[in-house]
């Protein structure tokens, strides 16, 4: 695992239509140390996701550098897995085959990677549905294959676009909680993007506040793990740091 | 007349593929009629049985089955050539935007000029042969494939490739693996009415260029007074497209569709 980090960064879209340069991301930086899971929280608009394309390298930044380990990041790449809020599975592949893809394209010999795709469905349960093809699942069993597609090609980094967005809100605790339980047990490194303050707190070690293109404020979040939805929701601890990055969401 | 209709439905019903046969029916039934009645002189309008009497003559004799073997074979040659280089054009065009913006009208206009158009001048450059209806097929085969293959790449979810260059595929892995099964519904689309396109061109150009074929006989046979082969090369075209076209190329689309559709549930 390597430390990412993000030195001043900035994107202007250029809107063609209105003629109009629009400044998504302001003079942005952060450090990610190894092992380290932090969440980014705010409002829709606010430039989450053009903060985790530019680090996923999807889009260039206008100004400013992202470093994985020392070196510039260039393109997309596997040291930065992504997990998307649309899932983005290859509906012509099965379950199985979406999550080997990545070995595969390192070069692993088939049945490895097999072996490997099967370990990881294991993981979150899903190994019964191997065969199948992902638009046969719910949205929630598809999204664990996202996440595990993303893990079993071991990136440095994990990038998280809103991910349990999609899904109904008992799935989405559900979801939540085996992510959590996923990064206690192997201490991924993750960045998290998401406009709920719940779920930003509920992850997170540290929960950064992006607005208007622009980092605000950093909110530790200091709560013992294992983390789990029955025992925070009546915790006075996380109450308070749920109610505090509400406030600070709402202010800036 | 009801057991007659029972009978059909359990036909149907375990032959499912006959049901597209059933509103020939009534068509058959109406110019069996008025041929029975002769409003038409024979000569002009012929009698389905003298149809029929003379298509099995001309099949057992082996003329029909010749020409149609020399129809079929031009039209797979020219379409195998036609979507050669429709779908890695295709590819292109729908990949890259510099490619699109710069072919796109380019292919619009050659689009516009339907195939039989450009017969007149191929008669001039390669006189009356093969090299012409094969340009012919190959010409309207080639557009369908093309501009259905560049919108279906168009059509790919962004996310896609994203993903796959996240999981490490270089860019000709993620055009094998997500670009070209994302575009394949559109891909087979387009080879269905290229094929549909290219057919009947083909006869188009035989009437015209032939010395043999499904086009050629009824030309011909129209110069020997003989309307009845002109219907049964009618006969003989529509049936064999129908065929080919709902048992094969309609169940193929769907089923590209279905398995491959990116459509959301
Ligand atoms: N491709 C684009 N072209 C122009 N403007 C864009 C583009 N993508 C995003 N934007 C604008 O940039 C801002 C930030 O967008 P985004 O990063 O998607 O926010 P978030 O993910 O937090 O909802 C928004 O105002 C959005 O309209
Ligand atoms: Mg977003």
């Amino acid at each position: 695992m390597k430390e990412l980090l993000v030195e001043r960064l900035s994107k202007i879209y250029f809107d063609p239509d209105r003629g109009e340069r629009i400044a998504a991301l302001e003079e942005v930086s952060l450090r990610i140390a190894p092992g380290e899971f932090v969440a980014v929280v705010g409002p829709s608009g606010c430039g989450k996701s053009t903060l985790l394309n530019l680090i996923a390298g999807f889009l260039e930044p206008t100004s400013g550098r992202i470093l994985l380990d020392g070196r510039p990041v260039r393109g997309p790449g596997p040291d930065r897995g992504v997990v998307f809020q649309s899932y983005a599975l290859f509906p012509w592949k099965t379950v199985l085959e979406n999550v080997a893809f990545g070995p595969r394209m390192r070069g692993l010999p088939k049945a490895e990677c097999h072996a490997k795709a099967m370990r990881y469905l294991e993981l979150v349960g899903l190994a019964h549905v191997a065969h199948r093809y992902p638009r046969e699942l719910s949205g929630g069993m598809q999204q664990r294959v996202g996440v595990v597609r993303a893990l079993a090609n071991e990136p440095e980094i994990l990038l998280m676009d809103e991910p349990f967005a999609a899904v109904d809100a008992q799935t989405r605790m559900t979801l939540q909680e085996e992510l959590a339980r996923i990064y206690e047990e192997r201490r991924p490194t993750i960045l998290f993007v998401t406009h709920d303050v719940n779920e930003a707190v509920f992850l997170a070690d540290r929960v950064l506040l992006l607005s208007k293109g622009r980092l605000r404020e950093e909110i530790p979040v200091p709560i013992a793990r294992p983390r789990r939805w029955p025992r925070l929701v009546e915790d006075d601890d996380f109450k308070a740091l749920v109610a505090r990055t509400l406030s600070a969401v709402r202010a800036a | 007349m009801e057991r007659l209709a029972a009978r059909w439905l359990w036909f149907v019903e375990h032959w499912p593929r006959a049901a597209v046969f059933a509103p020939f029916v009534p068509l058959l039934l109406s110019w069996w009629a008025v041929a029975e009645i002769e409003i038409f002189p024979p000569a002009f309008f012929p009698h389905p049985l003298e149809v029929l009497r003379r298509g099995v003559e001309l099949a057992y004799k082996g003329v029909l089955g010749a020409y149609l073997e020399d129809s079929v074979l031009r039209l797979a040659v020219g379409a195998a050539a036609g979507i050669a280089v429709g779908l890695p054009l295709g590819l292109l065009v729908g990949l890259s935007d510099r490619a699109h913006r710069t072919l796109w009208p380019l292919l619009l206009f050659f689009q516009a000029i339907g195939d039989i158009a450009w017969l007149p001048i191929l008669l001039v450059w390669f006189g009356f042969g093969l090299t012409t209806m094969t340009f012919v097929i190959v010409y309207t085969v080639m557009f369908p494939v093309l501009m259905n293959t560049a919108l279906g790449v168009r059509a790919v979810p962004e996310v896609l490739p994203r993903a796959a260059l996240s999981l490490g595929a270089s860019r000709a892995r993620v055009i094998l693996e997500v670009v070209v099964p994302g575009a394949l519904p559109n891909i087979v689309t387009g080879i269905r009415n290229g094929l549909g396109f290219g057919w009947r061109a083909l006869v188009a150009a035989e009437i015209i260029v032939g010395t043999s074929g499904i086009g050629f006989m009824m030309f011909d046979a129209r110069r020997a007074g003989s309307v009845t082969e002109v219907v049964i090369g009618l006969v003989v075209l529509g049936v064999l497209w129908s065929i080919v076209d709902s048992w094969i190329l309609a169940p193929l689309e769907r089923a590209t569709g279905e398995r491959w559709g990116l459509v959301a549930r």
